[in-house]
């Protein structure tokens, strides 16, 4: 079937126009269509190559967690490729019953480790030697990995999932013609998903977690900035939850999750590529339009108090400094972010940008240094990271970093360094429209945070920022008390010490 | 300059490639992979779709799709440079990707790290008629780049700019090619954070394995063995004298193939490109000889103590260049073996089955001489034989037994299938050219790729797993503490331990 290439002709004369005239917006051109159950369906024609780029976001992330449960989130998008009652099973009515038993002997086994001295050691072999038995049998109806497979087999690319602070994203790109084949796929997951292999995919992800932070230095700085940074917000744990919840997660808890928050209502579905959307609309429809509403899920409340004082946090481990710094900031949807956006450019962005004049071409007292400003739903943070330069240490890093914002405080920041950012903002908008997987992962997560339509404001938002919003915002949000230091102290000893205590059993 | 343009016929077949037309799993499966040339098509081996949900989509039929990729034009300009251009009006973009034929291992052991430097400096430190900040403040305020760099077996240069800019971005690009200043305070700086970047190299096992995998898989003397950014000692050595000349000797006209892509005018865009080039002359370069790899395959258990929870494991041995006649058959079979994501063997065993580990991959690195076959983990200190245990076993299986048809099909389905997406930019279609064409590979590559997929039989997998894979003379390395292992290493032999020593210290 031959499609036009009207569409993108459109996208591209309308930015032809705005790059070489002035104020003419930079702008995606979204269908939208919600369903009656709430999912709501975002599309983008972009017909060059007959490709489909697929996300379905779940508004859920590790802010939706409280302690015990950390890292359910993300243990759950695990799960969400284990398969369905019709996926991964040769026959689930004989799968079900050891499904049941797997429950009833793990609480046993539970019960009866959480005794103590009281254990009956000869009872809970006995479990344990049930539960073996039990998944032995089980193993022989499962097909492994079976929905991976039928994507891969299809000619996916890029299929994946993360989970993050906000919300849960699975990633899929597809020939163009196999869009039915996401959609009832997906759909099933949504309607019939089964927790099957998740203790084993919970070793897995405590090896993510020995992998990722316990054995990254950087890694484990962030934790411990995040976790000194918020004290009473969830973005102060991470994402990938502490150990001992991990360990000690119940397939309960992520299926309350399931229940609450992989409802349709909660659900965004982005389709950008060669498609015709009214087609994507029938098809998305018939697969997706049964489902049922659920309850809305709750709100977080918890909102972070105001920093009254500087907070450090030392580190000791056996690896070479690292500098880290967090000031509190609004959440997405604030005017203050696009001022925050212009200051993450200014510092940070490219050879010109002033922490990489300053730190690393003339003081050189860093190998490494960047500001981070991104946007979040909730209030969150503004980063600076570095990796000082031996023998000068983090703490002079730091000060060289205080001196620059000081400079953002007091000086006026020059039209030619705002003229430059606005000339890479609209660039960089143009740039993004090359790619469908991009566009797709764009559109979902501003969809997640702050609904899509943000995205088309934005240029035009950020370049409106003036000198004097940025020597406001640097003065109200770069203050001593509204900030946490992290520093990662080469510590040979402490690190031994560190491993041995963070061994998991 | 004149020019002699050759427009070379890449005796490009017409490619025309329907997707799937049913789904791989249904036994009304047809694959056609066409070549029109022979007119051959051919249909793979049917398995039954084990659950409900694979029967159910097995039924689905899709629209074929329909696909030309665009041919990029390839030019030889009189000063040598080869061209591959594809022009693409769709946004007001441009881009150029060149590959250099040099690399690391034309450089002097006592000099390691020069190619490197050279590649680093040559951007950084400005040219002759420009200054490092003129021509940063140039490029950033027009939302361009220029950026160089000089890997084991290749430099790259690349330019992208707006379409508005092509000519300032071209008169910079060049310049970066021809006259770099190499300026002594910028050789200075670089060589001071490449020796903070080696200060931190055993800050993480991530940094520490494939370096000292490499140590212990080729002979000390060759090239491959070494570290591209150099030692202490050896970057010392550099002089700006080294630089000048090694940039002399490589960045000329006649050793270049350039991949120019977007919103430009081929005829235009060669007159401009012969004018910025004009001084640059051609020059016969004499390549200093790389001694051949010994192919000999040794057992060798090599362990380096880190005080960490969780093990890093690779182990391997010398195996393949990119030229290999079997390329395709390996690919494939290192796809079932453990180069499929989940559901190839390796990860589906060691992660999916036993949960003792988030990355469990194997992989065939494929140089211009012999690369290796590698298979990696990281696992709990506690499971480190176990694992590596299991990915042996699956090394040692696949040289024993015929793959599975199921196992076969969906290795070939991925790769058909995924073929498509090897053209959704411009960018990409002429840099993949690029890398034909500097790879030495043939240039109908592209066209012949489907097919020499198609064809693989399990014979096939069957003879180059028995060919190319040893499993008893592997050579393994294992970071962590054996104190902490389930068993000791031992059990695979002799082990040979490797004291990590900073250089700086």
């Amino acid at each position: 079937m031959k499609k036009t290439r009207m569409k993108i002709f459109i996208i591209s004369a309308v930015l032809f126009f705005c790059t070489n005239s002035f104020g003419q917006k930079l702008a995606l051109d979204v269908r939208e269509h919600t369903l009656d159950n709430g999912i709501k369906l975002l599309m983008l024609e972009k017909h060059d190559v007959p490709i489909v780029s697929l996300r379905i976001v779940y508004k859920v992330g590790s802010v939706n967690e409280h302690p015990g449960i950390t890292g359910a989130s993300h243990l759950f998008e695990h799960m969400m490729f284990k398969g369905t009652e019709i996926f991964g099973t040769k026959d689930y009515d004989s799968e079900k019953p050891l499904l049941a038993k797997e429950d009833e002997l793990i609480s046993g086994i539970t019960a009866e480790k959480s005794k103590g001295n009281e254990t009956d050691s000869k009872k809970l072999e006995r479990l344990q030697e049930e539960l073996e038995g039990v998944w032995k049998t089980q193993k022989d109806l499962i097909v492994k990995d079976e929905m991976w497979s039928i994507y891969l087999k299809n000619g996916a690319t890029g299929l994946n999932a993360s989970t993050g602070n906000d919300a849960t994203y699975y990633y899929c790109n597809l020939p163009s013609n196999r869009l039915e084949l996401w959609a009832f796929m997906e759909s099933d997951r949504m309607k019939n998903l089964v927790l099957r292999e998740f203790y084993s995919e919970r070793d897995v992800v405590m090896e993510e977690r020995r992998m990722r932070t316990e054995n990254s230095p950087f890694g484990l700085l962030i934790e411990q900035l995040n976790a000194a940074t918020f004290t009473a917000h969830p973005y102060s744990w991470p994402v990938i939850g502490w150990m001992s919840d991990i360990q000690n997660m119940k397939k309960a808890d992520v299926s309350e999750y399931f229940e609450q928050y992989y409802s349709p209502n909660n659900a965004v579905i982005v389709v950008v590529g060669d498609i015709n959307p009214d087609e994507v609309i029938d098809l998305i429809e018939k697969h997706f339009g049964d489902i049922e509403r659920q309850p809305a899920p709750p709100e977080v409340t918890t909102v972070e108090p105001e920093q009254i004082g500087e907070r450090r946090v030392y580190v000791e481990y056996d690896a070479n400094p690292v500098l880290s710094i967090a000031y509190h900031k609004p959440a997405i949807g604030h005017p203050d972010q696009y001022v925050f956006d212009v200051i993450e450019a200014i510092l940070s962005t490219g050879r010109t940008s002033r922490l990489y004049k300053s730190l690393i071409e003339e003081k050189r007292i860093a190998v490494m240094a960047h500001a981070y400003g991104g946007a979040s739903k909730y209030a969150d943070t503004f980063i600076f990271f570095s990796s000082p330069r031996h023998p000068h240490t983090a703490e002079e890093v730091e000060e060289a970093i205080y001196e620059e914002l000081e400079k953002l405080k007091t000086t006026p920041v020059t039209d030619h360094e705002l003229q430059k950012i606005k000339n890479q903002l609209e660039a960089g908008f143009v740039r993004s429209l090359e790619s469908a997987s991009g566009l797709a992962s764009e559109i979902s997560s501003y969809e997640a945070i702050a609904g899509w339509r943000y995205i088309n404001t934005l240029v035009e938002r950020t370049v409106a920022v003036t000198p004097e919003d940025i020597m406001r915002v640097a003065n109200k949000y770069f203050k001593k008390t509204n900030r946490t230091v992290a520093i990662l102290v080469n510590n040979k000893k402490k690190g031994k010490e560190a491993a041995h205590e963070n061994k998991g059993s | 300059m004149k020019t002699k343009e050759v427009n070379f016929s890449l005796n490009h077949l017409f490619i025309l490639i329907l997707i799937l037309s049913s789904l791989s799993i249904g036994h009304t499966k047809t694959v056609f992979a066409y070549d029109e040339h022979s007119g051959q098509a051919i249909e793979p081996v049917m398995t039954a779709p084990q659950s409900e949900g694979a029967k159910i989509v097995s039924a689905f039929e899709y629209e074929p799709i329909e696909f030309t990729p665009p041919k990029p034009e390839r030019v030889v300009l009189d000063n040598g440079m080869i061209l591959y251009l594809l022009e693409d009006h769709e946004l007001p973009l441009f881009k150029i990707a060149a590959h250099f034929r040099t690399g690391a291992i034309y450089e002097p052991e006592e000099k390691a790290g020069l190619a490197s430097l050279v590649g680093s400096v040559m951007r950084r430190g400005g040219t002759k008629s420009r200054t490092p900040e003129q021509m940063n403040e140039e490029l950033e305020f027009i939302a361009a780049s220029v950026e160089t760099g000089i890997s084991r077996e290749s430099g790259s240069a690349s330019l992208s700019t707006m379409k508005k800019d092509i000519d300032k971005g071209l008169e910079v690009f060049a310049d970066v090619l021809m006259n770099p200043a190499f300026p002594e305070d910028m050789i200075r700086k670089e060589k001071d954070e490449i020796l903070e970047d080696i200060r931190r190299e055993n800050d993480t096992p991530r940094k520490i394995i494939f370096r000292e995998f490499r140590k212990i898989m080729y002979k000390a003397d060759h090239p491959y063995s070494r570290k591209i950014i150099g030692y202490k000692d050896t970057v010392e050595n550099i002089t700006r004298d080294d630089m000048v000349a090694f940039h002399k000797k490589y960045f000329r006209p006649n050793n270049v193939i350039m991949g120019i892509s977007g919103d430009f005018d081929t005829q235009e865009i060669l007159e401009k490109l012969k004018d910025v080039f004009a001084d640059w002359e051609k020059t016969e370069i004499d390549f200093p000889e790389v001694p051949a790899v010994e192919k000999k395959f040794q057992r060798s258990i090599n362990y380096i103590y880190k005080d960490v929870n969780q093990a890093s494991v690779v182990f391997g041995h010398i195996a393949i260049n990119r030229l290999n006649k079997d390329y395709f058959p390996i690919k494939i079979m290192n796809f079932i073996l453990g180069g499929g994501s989940f559901t190839s063997r390796i990860p589906s065993k060691v992660r999916s089955d036993e949960g003792l580990a988030y990355s469990a991959y194997s992989g065939f690195h494929t140089p211009r001489d012999l690369g290796f076959f590698f298979a990696s983990c990281q696992t709990k200190s506690e499971s480190t034989v176990k694992a590596i245990n299991f990915a042996l076993d699956e090394v040692r299986k696949i040289r024993e037994e015929y793959v599975g048809d199921d196992e076969l099909e969906l290795a070939k389905d991925t790769y058909i299938n995924q073929f498509i997406f090897k053209f959704t930019s411009s960018a990409s279609i002429v840099g993949q050219m690029v890398g034909i064409e500097y790879e030495g590979l043939p240039l109908d590559y592209l066209d012949t790729y489907v097919e020499n997929i198609e064809v693989i039989t399990k014979e096939d997998i069957a003879r180059v797993a028995k060919e190319y894979l040893h499993p008893d003379d592997i050579k393994l390395l294992v970071i962590g503490d054996m104190e902490q292992f389930d068993k000791p290493l031992s059990e695979f032999g002799e082990v040979n331990t490797i004291e990590l020593k900073s250089e700086q210290e």
